[in-house]
């Protein structure tokens, strides 16, 4: 018996020592590159790094890069780079990883960093700028051709503070819309409803659904341990809806406080919203216990049960599988409120900052900056280009095509404040304390103050 | 009543007692469990919206008719069905009339009201689906960049399953037979420090790990280690150490000193003592402390994700899992069978070595 058992030891042991000798050795992610010294033409000094790359300059080198998107995603960007691999012979190894805001600072902080992180989350990123460990875009990309292939706007919510000043974090590859409205399509034309153009309209819209005998809207807000941020993204809505740009931009970095009038205005635009008698489906109640990506469910019952779901582009992954797009639903931009602030839009997108400044990880950087870089992306359905030279042929689906031409005709165009302000606040204070304010534990003043307590001095 | 009978009586008292706190404890261990591998079975939009226990033989409201009230009824006033008025609330959670039905919205907006009567029911839609999502990857669709429809088969178990075994198995053997060594040498070796040592290494118990990560990272990046299976082998074996030597200790400590004796007597030395004492006679403490590692290795995320990474071809079952869930989590109802799957062979490890420490190896070691 003792024999069989030190038997079966030896042999696991074996298996186990077998096993890792096939898989294709786990090399380690640093590998020294030989970098090609300067026996490149002299002309290719004029050259820039993505010309360099296409001319097979940084042919068979490795750039690794990581990121939040894992699983279809992943496999969606990694088709993409597929044909930019080909003409440089530029190696990118994506990896993906579902704990990445955790994974991403043990990384950086132990030394083994990857050349290109892609964050969702610029405030995630202004910790490294502020700790000096990203790479200064600024003096390696042409900033004439950055302009003319960016909103101002991105380029702006790319500088960032580092050490030595201030320096542009990373370049915009992909962005989705926030200020969607969804809707059961079939079902609203049949019942005679309008879209909405206006705010007004569409509280007479809510007002009309209710009044037919259901709840105009669909809400919910239950994510796990990030509960409450579906109503972090209705603040935003409203705050750009019912104050100046100014103020947003205040807010966001801690400026403008969470209880001054605008910022509780603004909060109770959305309660007069919200808790109105019948407004809500389940009432004030279910909001907070509501997971986000059941909320919409009931919309695509036989009979409605609640109208409209105001969510990014990104909710229809969570649509019942045979409900279609201008079929069973479709969208509508989220009216502005206050004609003197227009129509903005709230965007939410990826960043990708550099860690590394080795040329090939350049010149992937500068391709990052061309529509070319998300066009397989684009036209595989899910990402958005935020590149002035993408087209809107690349878009197959309405949905996509749709929340592009909102953001392209958007009088101002904000990013989500809560990934860009302190993670103590985005993504903890702000959360809890709406969640807290919505399910009625605090009244709106305590929640307010509650999360300006925990900002960050 | 005799006395007899009454002891009788109470030991059966106690007997149920006991079968009854163990059984009740059971059931409360195992019915999410037994809910998780129903759940595994069911499509996505079966468990968003009935509950597992709706596969059970239930009763449940089913409409026999229908009422249909005056289009123009007023929804803000009390709703008078059958010449009856009732809130509106009430009605929207249903309301009983006593003779076994109730009444119930089934569309305000059109006025119909269902009339509903408690009818025995019982789910019984299945799919495989969810396993097959599993164990041979999703299949993903997209438009490529010259337009045409591709398919793209995802990377199935298989790969990572094999990762997870190449990572756990020397994870789990590496720190049992330092730990043994050591916890002999603490045990029944005389060497000055001896208790320093010890309580040092029991002390390291309460250092949590997630302390040492970005030390541990740094230097494995220095030695050009990290990304490599023996990077993890050893942060799993040092993780693992001290509780292993710990836990050993305690068992070659309580070892009966005569035998140990009656070999030095004859001549053995220390190795000689090791190899063909100590070991054989702490099986059960090796295959518990083996279960234990190996248990918590395989389950393993963080320190997998740390120091080999999370690419395809190196990551780890628990990683793959994770991802399985797609990037805003909307399919998460292939944890379901996930789970179940990932079960399979920490299961087969803890009931092949159950025997080990079940068996009283000490019983017969005596006598001899």
């Amino acid at each position: 018996m003792k024999n069989k058992l030190w038997q079966l030891i030896a042999i696991l042991a074996i298996v186990a020592m077998a096993l890792s000798a096939c898989q294709s050795a786990a090399t380690p992610t640093e590998e020294p590159m030989t970098e090609e010294p300067t026996s490149a033409p002299a002309d290719s000094m004029d050259m820039s790094y993505l010309e360099r790359a296409m001319a097979g300059e940084f042919s068979g080198t490795v750039v690794t890069m990581a990121g939040p998107f894992t699983d279809e995603d992943a496999v969606k960007f990694n088709n993409s780079m597929a044909d930019f691999e080909e003409k440089t012979g530029i190696d990118i190894q994506y990896e993906g990883s579902k704990e990445f805001e955790a994974s991403i600072s043990i990384r950086v902080e132990g030394g083994d960093a990857p050349d290109i992180a892609d964050f969702p989350q610029p405030g995630l990123l202004a910790s490294f700028v502020d700790s000096g460990d990203v790479v200064d875009m600024n003096q390696y990309l042409d900033m004439d051709a950055l302009k003319a292939n960016y909103n101002q706007s991105w380029l702006d919510m790319a500088m960032m503070d580092g050490p030595d000043g201030e320096i542009m974090a990373g370049v915009w590859q992909r962005v989705n819309g926030k200020s969607l409205v969804w809707y059961p399509k079939d079902d609203f034309d049949a019942a005679g409803y309008e879209i909405p153009t206006t705010w007004d309209e569409l509280v007479a819209l809510s007002q009309q659904i209710v009044d037919d005998g259901d709840a105009a809207w669909c809400i919910g807000i239950e994510s796990g341990a990030a509960t409450g941020w579906p109503a972090t993204d209705w603040m935003e809505e409203l705050m750009l809806r019912t104050t100046s740009l100014e103020n947003y931009d205040k807010w966001v970095t801690g400026e403008l406080p969470f209880s001054s009038p605008e910022v509780k205005h603004a909060a109770e635009v959305m309660s007069d919203l919200w808790f109105a008698d019948g407004f809500t489906y389940g009432g004030r109640a279910a909001i907070t216990t509501t997971f986000f990506g059941d909320a919409p469910l009931p919309m695509f019952e036989d009979e409605p049960k609640c109208w409209l779901h105001k969510q990014g582009n990104f909710i229809t992954s969570f649509f019942p599988a045979g409900a279609e797009a201008g079929v069973d639903y479709d969208f509508f931009y989220l009216p502005g409120i206050d004609p003197q602030y227009g129509n903005p839009v709230l965007v939410a997108g990826d960043i990708m900052a550099a860690f590394a400044d080795r040329d090939e990880v350049k010149a992937v950087m500068e391709y990052f900056t061309t529509g070319a870089s998300v066009e397989g992306w684009v036209k595989a359905g899910g990402a958005i280009s935020p590149h002035q030279d993408s087209s809107l042929d690349w878009y197959t689906n309405d949905v996509d095509r749709g929340v592009a031409e909102i953001i392209l005709n958007a009088d101002s165009v904000r990013f989500d404040g809560s990934d860009l302000m302190p993670g103590a606040v985005g993504s903890g204070s702000f959360w809890k304390s709406m969640t807290d304010y919505i399910s009625g534990t605090v009244d709106l003043d305590t929640a307010l103050a509650e999360i300006d307590a925990s900002w960050p001095k | 009543m005799s006395k007899k009978a009454s002891q009788k009586n109470q030991k059966k008292i106690s007997n149920i007692l006991v079968n009854g706190t163990l059984i009740l404890i059971v059931l409360l261990w195992t019915i999410p469990t037994i809910g998780l591998l129903v759940s595994s079975f069911r499509t996505r939009d079966a468990i968003a919206t009935s509950g597992w226990w709706t596969v059970l033989p239930h009763r449940e409201w089913t409409t026999t008719s229908q009422i249909q009230l005056d289009e123009d009824t007023d929804l803000n006033a009390p709703i008078v069905v059958n010449g009856v008025a009732y809130e509106d609330d009430a009605l929207r959670d249903g309301v009983a009339l006593g003779d076994g039905t109730q009444i119930k919205w089934q569309s305000r907006r059109n006025r119909i009201i269902d009339v509903q009567e408690k009818e025995w029911a019982i789910n019984s839609e299945y799919t495989l689906q969810n396993y097959k999502n599993v164990m041979t990857g999703k299949t993903y669709e997209y438009v490529d960049s010259e337009g045409n429809a591709k398919t793209e088969q995802g990377d199935d178990m298989s790969n990572s399953f094999l990762n997870t075994v190449a990572v756990s198995i020397p994870a789990t053997i590496i720190p049992i037979l330092i730990a043994a060594f050591a916890a002999y040498g603490f045990a029944w070796m005389k060497f000055p420090g001896r208790k320093f040592l010890f309580t040092t290494v029991v002390a390291l118990l309460v250092v949590p790990l997630q302390l040492a990560l970005i030390p541990i990272l740094r230097d494995f990046v220095a030695l050009n280690l990290n990304g490599t299976y023996l990077a993890v082998w050893l942060a799993h074996a040092g993780f693992g150490l001290p509780l292993a030597t710990y836990l050993l200790y305690n068992y070659i400590s309580s070892l009966p000193r005569d035998i140990l004796e009656s070999a030095f007597i004859d001549g053995a030395s220390h190795f000689t003592i090791f190899t063909r004492l100590i070991l054989p006679l702490s099986v059960p403490a090796l295959a518990s402390f083996a279960i234990f590692q190996f248990l918590w290795v395989w389950n393993d995320y963080l320190v997998a994700l740390v120091f080999i990474g999370a690419k395809p071809d190196v990551q780890v079952m628990t990683m793959r899992l994770a991802e399985m869930v797609g990037s805003r989590g909307q399919d998460w109802h292939v944890l379901t069978s996930g789970a179940f799957i990932t079960m399979i062979l920490p299961l087969v490890v803890f009931f092949s070595l159950q025997r080990f420490f079940v068996r009283g190896l000490m019983a017969g070691s005596v006598k001899g």
